[in-house]
């Protein structure tokens, strides 16, 4: 499988609100990152956008529907529209998360837990086989947010995600937030788990919101905490060369505020590398 | 069956189904998480539903809509990878649980149908020029063989109120819906102009010729099924009226004679 090269950027999710800013003029972003099945679709504006955009910037599609834990296998149809979309754009490279959402009967249309076990282990590395295999390209995978685990746990999240990638080639879509939020929820140690990733194998970095409680929520509906800034700051100075996104799902602001974040993500990256030089 | 796939089939029953007992072993802090995913999937589909159904939720009211998603969810649970069909037979649900209203229905299906077409195939269609040049040199055996393909998104049906009108009115949410019914049966026909999807009022005799097209019927066939409603020495020039209409408004992509 090809190596996916790294690429050092800073970008935001392109989402419908922000198309018009844009299409009409350059916005001071490295690259934008899309939801894969939005334009996994036959025609029609959204890949119209998405190809005008693409015209300007690199794009990195980025899927929820792999379901790449699944027991029931992939969804053949899925991987032959990603396929084709991945050829028309020449995306920078192709992510989805590890987790799953659906049986052979019905889809979650959520990120589900998978119990960190052998079993489980051998699924995603034979599901991750199969897409990549699929796709002529070694793909990225995400760890997600999660708000329960598994009695049957056999191996902390960080040490499931080095061997998956050990095994299949596959690169890692670090989650910022979502380290701290599944922490939170489940009382390991953030730094633990930065520790344990294999940082060679990390391509992307994500930064968004959440939503803080007796159970912290993945919203991605408000700006990234200070927390997780502090997390992100640690992160980067264990990265090598990565793009680093705001990712923003929900309550989506003008775009000015999702670049004055970019910005912060910006600057903390540069002082950590200065404070590093020294 | 491996101990994962039961798992993982035994964990999407406990989502979709609130009275649905956890797995065996499974704590009070494992009972709240199943809590949070639970409440995700049925916010996530019902805002769906929602977006997709804004004019239907604005006619029936937010109440009432939010029941007809919660129901649609336990009837009609998605399938497909992807979460813009999660609204497929929406509109039928509608009908059902609206059977009273057929307006509630009619609206629903309009937007499901404006949904579908917005990301359809993208169609090329055919210049009235293009069009007769192609077809200068028929002779009457190929006219009756000649069939037309219509651009993706093309949908039609039945309907019993105004819904130009109606659709108009339900935009804005300030102005009470015109719910007007139709005085002699007429057809919506939508389809897509350029990256739009547009749509109108048309009769039954061309509603009937279109939706005989759609399933592969030949011109000469569209022209016997038009003798229903014209008279015989009449129907040619009518169908070519017709077939002039739907080049004009970029309904035809192809021909295959």
């Amino acid at each position: 499988m090809t190596d996916v090269a790294a690429f050092g950027g800073f970008g935001l999710g392109l989402r419908r609100d922000h198309y018009r800013d844009f299409l009409a003029g350059d916005v001071a972003v490295d690259f934008v990152e899309v939801i894969s099945e939005n334009f996994m679709v036959d025609g029609g504006r959204p890949l119209r956008v998405l190809e005008q955009v693409r015209a300007k910037l690199p794009v990195i599609l980025h899927g929820v529907s792999m379901s790449i834990g699944s027991a029931h296998g992939l969804d053949g149809d899925h991987l032959v529209r990603l396929k084709a979309l991945a050829d028309r754009i020449e995306p920078l490279w192709v992510s989805d998360h590890l987790c799953w959402t659906r049986t052979s009967a019905h889809n979650s249309h959520d990120l589900l837990p998978l119990p960190l076990t052998r079993a489980a282990m051998d699924v995603v590395c034979a599901n991750i086989d199969r897409a990549q295999e699929a796709l002529g390209r070694a793909m990225l995978f995400e760890n997600p947010s999660s708000y329960l685990t598994f009695p049957e746990d056999e191996m902390t999240e960080w040490e499931f995600l080095a061997e998956m990638s050990r095994k299949t080639g596959c690169y890692l879509l670090l989650d910022i937030n979502n380290i701290y939020v599944s922490a939170s929820n489940h009382g390991f140690d953030p730094e633990a788990y930065l520790s344990g990733i294999p940082a060679d194998r990390v391509r992307q970095v994500h930064l968004a919101g959440h939503t803080p409680g007796e159970i912290v929520i993945d919203t991605h509906d408000r700006p990234v905490c200070d927390a997780v800034w502090n997390l992100y700051g640690l992160a980067i100075g264990q990265l090598g060369e990565v793009a680093v996104m705001i990712e923003r799902d929900d309550a989506i602001p003008p775009l000015p505020d999702l670049l004055a974040e970019l910005d912060r993500a910006r600057t903390i990256a540069a002082t950590t590398r200065v404070e590093m030089a020294l | 069956m491996t101990q994962l796939l039961r798992a993982q089939d035994e964990f999407l029953a406990c989502l979709l189904d609130d009275g649905a007992l956890l797995p065996m072993g499974w704590d009070a802090r494992r009972a709240a998480g199943m809590a949070v995913y639970r409440n995700a999937y049925q916010t996530r589909l019902i805002d769906v539903l929602r977006n997709t159904f804004e004019r239907t939720a604005r006619l029936v009211g937010e109440d009432a809509f939010s029941q007809a998603a919660a129901h649609h969810l336990i009837t009609h649970p998605p399938t497909s990878w992807t979460i813009d069909l999660a609204g497929a037979g929406f509109a039928e649900t509608c009908a059902e649980l609206f059977a009273n209203d057929p307006d509630v229905g009619e609206v629903a299906w309009l937007e499901w149908e404006m949904h579908c077409a917005f990301t359809a195939a993208d169609g090329a269609p055919m210049t009235p020029t293009d069009f007769a040049a192609t077809t200068a040199d028929f002779d009457a055996r190929q006219w009756d063989e000649l069939r037309l393909e219509l651009i993706p998104g093309t949908a039609l049906r039945p309907v019993t109120y105004d819904l130009v009108r109606l659709w108009e009115t339900l935009a804005d949410s300030q102005q009470a819906p015109a719910l007007e019914r139709l005085r002699e049966p007429k057809w919506l026909l939508l389809w897509r102009e350029g990256e739009q999807p547009v749509f109108g009022l048309v009769a039954e005799a061309e509603a009937l010729a279109l939706a005989n097209l759609q399933q592969g019927g030949t011109f000469g066939e569209v022209c016997v099924a038009l003798m229903k409603y014209f008279d015989a020495a009449d129907v040619a020039t009518n169908a070519g009226t017709m077939l002039l209409n739907w080049l004009e408004l970029g309904m035809i992509q192809r021909i295959h004679s």
